[in-house]
């Protein structure tokens, strides 16, 4: 797969509503002002895109029932690192993407491919020095000691970054989000909300 | 005849477990049924109407105005946004550090649960709790099972259950709050040895989830961060009957009230008292309708028929010896999951109300069983309201959230069961 960087000007506004949408239905965000919304979800798709690109050290699985689960993929940290790649899911990704003639965006194979890199990202933030990163480029203030400053957690950031991480790695036309979005639609699942499981 | 009435509570927990009555019905069937085979005339002294149904059904006032009263102070906490800012600001502080956020809304769902129980304390709770432990990576069962677990371990100070055990098992509310203080130890270490386990043994879990954000927000209204000092609220009825020693219901009033003036404007209070009031007395419709049915259950198994028709046979079969009475109570801990007859908010109310009243047990001593066993009803049971809520909120099934978090709470039964021996036997 190529590497293709993707610089800030390149992001589609569309894939940044996608990513200010998915923010919006995370829990700690209800009614958060858009603007800020937009702004993390901008630094967020920078901060994965400039993640340097990092082979996945997890034990991958493949298994059926993806579509049974609402999954693509996943990664869990115990007993051992291990990345769950979904088959059926990926296979519907495929025909999504040949039905809607995505192929210019999404090229053949570049969905199992975005999903190792985006679950590799998820093993890299959870065991690396970049989580930290992110919550300082995000900047959300929590308290204040005089000039020290503690920064919060911005829940949902880090499947944002996931998923840009995996665009620029893969070199994707657009945010696999678009692609979840399309394939949400196509299985006519229920969006999520505030009320929902919220997964990540 | 205590063989017939033995049979017939068995058939009542068949039907609950079949659920082919809801339980409350499936209580006041038996409650009706044993008064009969009891030899209870229809009407006068000990009968079935006058002494079972007439005065059974108010016997759990107090308990029903404290259920009422600890829902309105939830739908407080709900609406006021006390319980979503302690959620809120436990991830921002701790959200890259999964077990840190587990624990925080452990702490927040114990708090919850000394106001309140069951799915209400569960939602309190868990609605920002669960998709927030599962969005840093928490998998599912073990985000379920914190939220119950901490609900669990603040079980032992819920002032409605305190005034529950006092009036069923007519002990002073004082014993019942030295109980559960000795409870208390067991139930907490429980809890966080949960999240601490748990969360080292499960890791994290990440997904690419096939679901997406709606295209507009259909997020809940946001009702914006409480203040810090509103955010004790759910300190304060347990401060008050705890530490100043008040009676029950003025403290879960002085909660409402400290609740409703640290959030809201004075123009708008006794608005916002009476629809979260109102809502509240929904809440707790269904365990009023459940402390109905078991005051005339309990009326039922303490007439002089069926205490006579019962004692033989109960006596018989209950250990006396310490050591054996830990041994038997502790292995029996699954009789009181799916609706089973040592579950205290059914059939195991009229089993405690036999064993007071044919003097096997000293009530002290019922006390702990029952109390021990509720804390395993509580969390396990795949048929409680909030075990269920938690688990398919969630994602994953109540049984797995049973097998998962039931070798903790038995380890909180037979703490209770142990001390129990050592003081009440």
């Amino acid at each position: 797969m190529t590497v293709v960087r993707a610089t800030p000007a390149t992001w589609h506004p569309d894939d940044i509503d996608h990513a200010v949408r998915l923010l919006a239905a995370t829990p700690t965000h209800e009614g958060r002002d858009p603007d800020l919304l937009r702004q993390w979800a901008l630094t967020a798709t920078e901060f994965g895109a400039s993640l340097p690109a990092t082979p996945c050290h997890a034990r991958i699985v493949q298994l059926q029932g993806g579509l049974d689960e609402g999954l693509l993929a996943r990664y869990t940290s115990r007993p051992a690192p291990t990345l769950t790649l979904f088959t059926d899911s990926v296979q519907l990704a495929e025909r999504v993407i040949a039905e809607n003639g995505w192929r210019d965006w999404y090229p053949p194979g570049s969905v199992r491919a975005a999903a190792l890199a985006h679950e590799a990202v998820h093993a890299q933030l959870h065991h690396g020095p970049h989580r930290a990163r992110l919550k300082r480029a995000l900047g959300h203030v929590v308290l204040r000691f005089g000039r020290r400053r503690v920064y919060g957690h911005v829940a949902g950031t880090e499947e944002i970054a996931a998923h840009a991480y995996a665009q620029v790695t893969c070199g994707l036309g657009r945010s696999p989000l678009v692609l979840t979005t399309a394939l949400s639609e196509h299985l006519n699942l229920p969006p999520l909300t505030h009320s929902d499981r919220r997964e990540n | 005849m205590g063989v017939i009435i033995l049979l017939v509570m068995a058939a009542g927990v068949a039907a609950m477990l079949t659920r082919k009555i809801p339980t409350a019905f499936a209580l006041v069937l038996l409650a009706v049924a044993i008064a009969v085979l009891a030899g209870a005339p229809a009407t006068g002294k000990n009968s079935v109407l006058d002494t079972v149904v007439q005065e059974g059904a108010p016997m759990l006032a107090a308990t029903m105005i404290a259920i009422l009263l600890g829902s309105w102070l939830g739908r407080l906490l709900d609406e006021t946004g006390i319980a979503g800012t302690l959620v809120r600001k436990i991830v921002e502080f701790g959200g890259d550090r999964p077990v840190v956020v587990a624990l925080g809304v452990l702490a927040v769902s114990t708090l919850v649960g000394t106001v309140t129980g069951s799915a209400p304390a569960a939602m309190l709770a868990g609605i920002v709790g669960i998709p927030a432990m599962i969005a840093v990576g928490i998998p599912k069962t073990t985000a379920a099972g914190t939220i119950l677990m901490g609900i669990a371990a603040g079980m032992p100070f819920e002032l409605p259950i305190w005034q529950f055990f006092s009036t069923a098992l007519e002990l002073p509310v004082e014993t019942v709050r030295e109980f559960m203080l000795k409870l208390f130890p067991f139930a907490l270490t429980a809890a966080v040895a949960f999240v601490l386990v748990e969360t080292r043994r499960r890791g994290v879990e990440h997904t690419w989830s096939l679901r997406t954000a709606p295209p507009k927000s259909s997020q809940r209204k946001r009702l914006g961060d409480a203040p810090w000092y509103a955010l004790l609220t759910p300190v304060i009825p347990l401060v008050l009957a705890l530490g100043f020693e008040l009676a029950i219901i003025p403290s879960l009033l002085a909660g409402i009230l400290y609740a409703v003036l640290t959030t809201t404007r004075p123009g708008q209070i006794s608005k916002r008292l009476l629809r979260t009031f109102y809502s509240g007395v929904e809440v707790a419709a269904p365990p009023i309708a459940l402390f109905i049915a078991i005051g005339m259950l309990l009326a039922a198994v303490k007439l002089p028929g069926a205490v006579d028709a019962l004692a033989p046979l109960v006596k018989g079969v209950s250990p006396q010896n310490a050591v054996l009475f830990v041994i038997v109570f502790t292995v029996l801990v699954p009789l009181c999951l799916y609706r089973g007859p040592l579950n205290v908010f059914g059939l195991g109310a009229g089993i405690a109300g036999v064993l007071i009243a044919a003097g096997i047990y000293p009530a002290a001593a019922v006390l702990g069983l029952a109390t021990s066993y509720n804390q395993v009803f509580g969390v396990s049971d795949p048929t409680s309201t909030q075990t269920v809520w938690a688990a398919q909120y969630a994602g994953v099934t109540p049984q797995q959230v049973m097998v998962r978090t039931l070798p903790y709470v038995w380890f909180v039964a037979l703490g209770g069961i142990c001390v129990t021996a050592a003081t009440s036997l």
